[in-house]
C-alpha cells in the first residue's frame, strides 16, 4: 500500500476530459516530480489530491482512506496534506507568524504560545526568523513562498503538494525556495511536485512522471528519464528542453 | 474647420497651449473654489446676522434639540450596528452557492432596495399593529422600535451588497489556501475572507451609514421626535425658519462628520504593512 494513491482517476471540466484514467502511487518518503507541457493536467491532478477539484470517476486515497469519497471528512484529511501554491496565497491581513499559527490554533486547537513556538522554529527552518512580524506585502516573492511552505508544514502533513511554486518568482529568487524544498526532501518528507525546474527534478526527484493530454505517459527514475527516456513521448519532451 | 499651419499644428492646438495648459487650469480651479467659498460664506454670514435669533437659538437648544439630537444619535447607532451585522449575513447569502440561500438573499436585496424607505417605514409602523385586536397594540411605544427595524432592514440590503462586492474582490486563492489547511468553510470565511472583504467594503459601508444618518429625517412621518420634527414644532410656534434650520444643520453634521473620521480611522487601521 502506498501513502498516496490515484486509482483510475477521471476528471472533466464541462466536456473537456482533463484527467484520463490516471494511476499513480506515491510511496512514503518519495519525491515524485510531475512534469509535462501546459494543459497536460499536472496541476489539476495535484488539486484533486486535496479535493480543491472533485473527480468524476476513480478514487484517490491517502493512507488507504478515500479522499474522493463525497462522505469523507475532508477537513480532517486535508490536515495531513500540505499544499503550496504558485501564487503563494498568504493571508495579507496576518503577519508571517500569524499565517503559520492560524490553522494550528483554529483547526487543531493548539494554544497560542505552543503554536507560536512551533511557528518560530518553522520560520527559522525556512530562514525567515527575522521576518516573523512582517506582513506578506513587506516580503519578497521568495520570502512569501517560504512562509507558505512553513504554513503548510505547521499542520504536520504526511505529504506535501507543490504546485509550480517557483513559476511566479523572479529568477534570482527561485533558488532560495528550491533549497528549502530540497532540505525537506532530504529529511524524508513525501512530496508531489509539479514543476518546470528540470534541474530540481533531476537532482531531488526520486521519480519523474511525465504527463501529456491528461495521461501519465512516462514514469521513470530521473537518471533514466533524463538520459534515456523509455517512451517516444518522453524523448519528444526532452528534445524540446535541449 | 481648423486652420492648418505649415508645421501641421492647428488653431486648436495653439488655443490649447495658450489657454488650457496645466498652469491656467490650476489657476482657474483655485479661482472658482475661492469664489465659491466667498459666495457660500457671505450667504451663511447674511443668514446668521440677519435671520438667526440668538435669544431663541439658546432657548431651543435645550432640551428640545439636545433631546432630538440624542434620539437621532441613538437610533443611528442601533440601526448602524444592526444593519452592519444583518448586512454581513445578507452578503454571505448573496455569495452562497446554495440555491435557496442565494435566492432568498437576492430577493431580500431586490425588495428593500427596490421600494422606498418611507414606504417600508409606513408598512412597519402602520401595518404591523393591524395584526393585533384594536386597542391592544402598544402603539405609543412603537415609533422608535419601528424606526430602528425599518432602517436596519433597509440598510442591511445596501450593506449586504457592499459586503458581497468585498467578498468577490478577495482572490479565490485565499479560500483555497485556508481550506487546504483543513479549515472549514465557516472558519475560512471568518478568519481569512471576511477580514479582507471588510476592508474592501469599508468605504461603501461608511458611505451607506452616512446615508442612514440622513434617512432618520424620514422618521418624522411616523411621529418620531427627531430633528425635522423639532424644526417643524419650533417653526410653527415662532414662524422663525432660520434659527431652527441652523440647529438642524449643526446636529446632522455633528453626527456625519465624526462618522467620516471613524471610517477613515478604520481604513487606516487595516493597512497590513502598507502598499494598498
Amino acid at each position: 500500500m502506498s501513502l498516496l494513491e490515484f486509482d483510475k482517476v477521471d476528471k472533466f471540466f464541462g466536456d473537456t476530459h482533463v484527467l484520463k484514467d490516471v494511476d499513480l502511487n506515491v510511496e512514503e518518503g518519495e519525491v515524485c516530480v510531475i512534469i509535462g507541457p501546459s494543459g497536460s493536467g499536472k496541476s489539476t491532478l495535484l488539486r484533486c489530491a486535496n479535493r480543491l477539484e472533485e473527480i468524476q470517476d476513480g478514487e484517490i486515497r491517502l493512507d488507504n482512506q478515500s479522499i474522493s469519497d463525497p462522505n469523507a471528512d475532508i477537513n480532517r484529511l486535508r490536515q495531513r496534506i500540505g499544499m503550496v501554491f504558485q501564487s503563494f496565497n498568504l493571508f495579507p491581513h496576518k503577519t508571517a507568524l500569524e499565517n503559520v499559527t492560524l490553522a494550528p490554533t483554529k483547526v487543531k486547537g493548539l494554544d497560542e504560545s505552543t503554536a507560536e513556538k512551533r511557528a518560530e522554529s518553522l520560520l527559522d527552518r525556512v530562514g525567515l526568523s527575522a521576518q516573523s512580524n512582517s506582513y506578506p506585502n513587506q516580503l519578497s516573492g521568495g520570502q512569501q513562498q517560504r512562509v507558505a511552505i512553513a504554513r503548510a508544514l505547521a499542520m504536520d502533513p504526511r505529504v506535501m503538494l507543490f504546485d509550480e511554486v517557483t513559476s511566479a518568482l523572479d529568477p534570482e529568487l527561485v533558488g532560495e525556495v528550491l533549497d528549502v524544498m530540497q532540505g525537506l526532501a532530504e529529511e524524508g518528507m513525501t512530496m508531489l511536485v509539479v514543476t518546470h525546474e528540470m534541474g530540481f527534478a533531476r537532482e531531488v526527484g526520486d521519480r519523474i512522471v511525465l504527463m501529456a493530454d491528461g495521461r501519465v505517459v512516462e514514469d521513470s527514475p530521473p537518471e533514466v528519464f533524463f538520459e534515456n527516456p523509455t517512451t517516444d513521448r518522453g524523448k519528444q519532451f526532452l528534445s524540446k528542453l535541449l | 474647420m481648423a486652420e492648418s499651419y505649415s508645421d501641421g499644428r492647428t488653431a486648436d492646438d495653439e488655443f490649447q497651449e495658450q489657454f488650457l495648459n496645466d498652469k491656467t487650469l490650476k489657476f482657474a480651479g483655485a479661482a472658482v473654489a475661492t469664489l465659491f467659498t466667498l459666495v457660500v460664506g457671505l450667504f451663511i454670514g447674511a443668514i446668521i446676522f440677519t435671520q438667526v435669533d440668538f435669544g431663541l437659538f439658546v432657548e431651543i437648544i435645550y432640551p428640545q434639540f439636545v433631546n432630538a439630537y440624542l434620539l437621532v444619535l441613538g437610533i443611528f447607532l442601533a440601526g448602524s450596528v444592526l444593519s452592519i451585522i444583518a448586512g454581513i449575513f445578507v452578503g454571505l447569502g448573496r455569495v452562497s452557492k446554495t440555491r435557496v440561500t442565494n435566492t432568498v438573499a437576492s430577493g431580500y436585496v431586490e425588495f428593500f432596495r427596490g421600494t422606498p424607505l418611507l414606504f417600508q417605514l409606513i408598512v412597519i409602523f402602520f401595518g404591523i399593529p393591524a395584526f393585533w385586536p384594536p386597542g391592544e397594540f402598544p402603539i405609543q411605544n412603537w415609533a422608535i422600535p419601528a424606526a430602528i427595524i425599518g432602517l436596519t432592514l433597509n440598510h442591511a440590503a445596501y450593506v449586504g451588497e457592499a459586503v458581497r462586492g468585498g467578498i468577490n474582490a478577495v482572490p479565490e486563492g485565499q479560500m483555497e489556501a485556508a481550506r487546504s489547511l483543513g479549515m472549514s468553510y465557516v472558519q475560512s470565511m471568518r478568519e481569512v475572507v471576511l477580514p479582507q472583504a471588510w476592508r474592501n467594503a469599508l468605504a461603501a459601508i461608511g458611505n451607506d451609514q452616512v446615508i442612514l444618518v440622513k434617512d432618520t429625517s424620514l422618521l418624522t412621518v411616523i411621529a418620531v421626535p427627531e430633528l425635522i420634527s423639532a424644526f417643524r414644532q419650533i417653526n410653527s410656534a415662532t414662524f422663525d425658519p432660520w434659527t431652527p434650520i441652523l440647529l438642524v444643520a449643526i446636529a446632522y453634521l455633528g453626527i456625519t462628520l465624526p462618522l467620516g473620521k471613524v471610517v477613515r480611522y478604520l481604513e487606516a487601521r487595516s493597512d497590513w504593512g502598507g502598499d494598498r
